[in-house]
């Protein structure tokens, strides 16, 4: 059983389509990085999710069940854009609120917890208006965690955040995901963050979903490369070019990505009195795949 | 493999849902706000009234003298005694306890916005698949705002007519017509927050069209509050306001239902 299983999802907006047949798994007790571009349907994919807006067609499933089922909907938590808090209402408040509308039995202790949990203890008093950005989405992320649901929505959640905010929220994810007891659909631009914590990706494009893959798999897509800089860029790679197949510049220095050994490299410039300044070998990472396969979508 | 879930009953989630607005109510100061011009308005109408009464004015192009008239006693403010043909429509029967439904509906109004405004609405809907719960806990606030403003205005009528030297003479009506018109004009509350729930749930986060809208159809009901709850109300006026009460309740509650339902809550 998955945590969601979308199949054929569409939503119209008048003479706009959105989403479009959609499919989608996001397994149980895992971390699913779900990425595209501005305006892909991610958004309005989770909104349908969240039973906030009402799809065109298709069929969603909540832990193996329809998303509308009362009970498994209570249990999950959201946080969409912004996060959705009285303005006036202090913190604790406005988490007293939300954990109210769980049920929660012993709110408070609740409250308490995931405040803790977002280091925001000590700005439980002060008014959600006059909370900064970084503060708002913490607060926004501790109210999503209230109750401990079994399935978390969060759409953007590290806008906005620091560097401390991003540690946090990566070691919230996945201490809650560890024991598989909570899923969670999460949709970030910022894939260097997202490469970091996610166990799947989705990748959307035009409202289509273009790939879903593990984060094995993601490692298996990525090649790895040999990267060379010099003070010399032209000449440097004139000379890889010579001997090499695949051979592209980047900003500062010249990529590999034959299967090589770096000190070959190294032997083959120093014969042709090309000073090398770094070689390294490293892997294409996320961003450089989703980018990659954004411009094979575009060439095709 | 299947996941159990807590089942969560009507009960409870209707009841987590009044616990959320009943808390936000008291704690919001748009409550206070209200409950204090009720408290106000009916003194300063006493005091501006009684103190105007009998003066005449003289129309310069007719001649004709116009005396102006007053509030005979304060029971008058809270509902016209219907003695005149013209009782729907004088200044007893307009500027009295009627005056609150227009307050109610603005009150509904600010209150329903806020949660599409804030965004909390997203975190309502999310968790509550089932949307009666919402509509009914709405309805259910309003009333409780609306009871609330009623017994205000009434202090505040006692306290102005104290202040302002108007007659406490039962005159032609009895305690028993008070409490009946007090009782009907509660019961006809309903009519106007459903109305109100409805026209909000469907302007969203548009404060303003839930206003416009809420209020226009509050004034076309507005002449029939003094006919359907004058001050010498009767048992048959409170089971009328009740049965029209609860009908507007459960009509537009189905409808603000599938509102909720049928169209994107964002």
């Amino acid at each position: 059983m998955n945590a969601i299983e979308i199949k054929n999802l569409s939503k119209n907006f008048k003479d706009k389509q959105a989403v479009c047949g959609l499919n989608m798994t996001v397994p149980l007790g895992s971390i699913y990085g779900f990425i595209g571009e501005n305006g892909s349907g991610k958004s309005t994919t989770e909104k349908i999710i969240c039973g906030l807006l009402i799809p065109s067609g298709g069929t969603i499933k909540l832990f193996g069940k329809d998303y509308c089922d009362i009970d498994v909907r209570s249990k999950i938590g959201v946080l969409i854009e912004s996060p959705g808090c009285y303005q006036n209402y202090s913190v604790w408040n406005n988490l007293m609120l939300q954990a109210e509308n769980l049920s929660i039995p012993d709110a408070k202790k609740e409250v308490g917890r995931v405040l803790k949990m977002v280091r925001m203890e000590g700005s439980a008093s002060n008014k959600f208006k006059n909370c900064s950005l970084g503060m708002k989405q913490r607060i926004g992320i501790a109210m999503a965690l209230l109750g401990k649901p079994r399935l978390l929505v969060l759409d953007e959640p590290i806008n906005g955040l620091d560097a401390d905010g991003m540690r946090i929220m990566r070691e919230i994810l996945i201490d809650i995901t560890k024991a598989k007891t909570c899923s969670v659909l999460i949709s970030s631009h910022i894939l260097g963050e997202l490469e970091k914590i996610a166990t799947h990706y989705g990748i959307i494009r035009h409202g289509k979903m273009i790939e879903e893959m593990t984060a094995e798999e993601l490692d298996s897509h990525c090649r790895t490369y040999v990267s060379v800089k010099s003070s010399n860029l032209d000449e440097l790679k004139r000379w890889l070019n010579k001997k090499y197949v695949d051979v592209k510049q980047s900003e500062d220095s010249i990529r590999i990505y034959d299967d090589i050994n770096p000190e070959d490299v190294v032997v083959y410039l120093y014969q042709h009195e090309i000073l090398v300044q770094e070689i390294k070998t490293e892997k294409i990472g996320l961003e450089e795949y989703y980018i990659d396969l954004m411009n094979r979508k575009v060439t095709k | 493999m299947t996941t159990e879930f807590e089942h969560y009953t009507f009960k409870q989630r209707l009841t987590s849902m009044l616990s959320i607005d009943l808390r936000r109510m008291f704690t919001t100061r748009l409550f206070y706000l209200f409950v204090a011009i009720c408290l106000v308005i009916p003194a300063i109408i006493l005091i501006m009234t009684n103190a105007m009464a009998g003066s005449v004015s003289v129309d310069p192009n007719t001649g004709a003298e116009t005396v102006a008239e007053g509030f005979d006693n304060v029971w008058q403010m809270i509902g016209s005694d219907g003695s005149s043909a013209s009782a729907g429509m004088s200044l007893t029967s307009m500027c009295n306890i009627n005056l609150l439904y227009f307050g109610i509906v603005i009150f509904i109004s600010l209150f329903i916005s806020e949660d599409f405004k804030s965004g909390y609405a997203k975190n309502l809907f999310t968790v509550r698949s089932s949307k009666t719960d919402y509509v009914i806990s709405k309805t259910a606030v309003g009333m409780i705002a609306g009871v609330s403003t009623i017994i205000f205005f009434l202090i505040g009528t006692i306290i102005g007519g104290s202040i302002a030297g108007v007659s406490f003479d039962l005159g032609t009506v009895t305690v028993g017509n008070i409490v009946m018109c007090v009782l009907a004009k509660i019961f006809l509350m309903g009519v106007f927050v459903s109305i109100s729930t409805f026209m909000c749930i469907f302007a969203k986060e548009k404060t303003w069209l839930g206003i416009i809208a809420s209020c226009a159809v509050c004034m076309l009901l507005f002449s029939m509050i003094p006919m359907i709850s004058p001050l010498k109300s009767t048992i048959l006026n409170v089971v009328l306001c009740l049965v029209g009460g609860l009908l507007f309740e459960f009509g537009f509650g189905a409808l603000s239902n599938l509102i909720l339902k049928k169209l994107s809550i964002l």
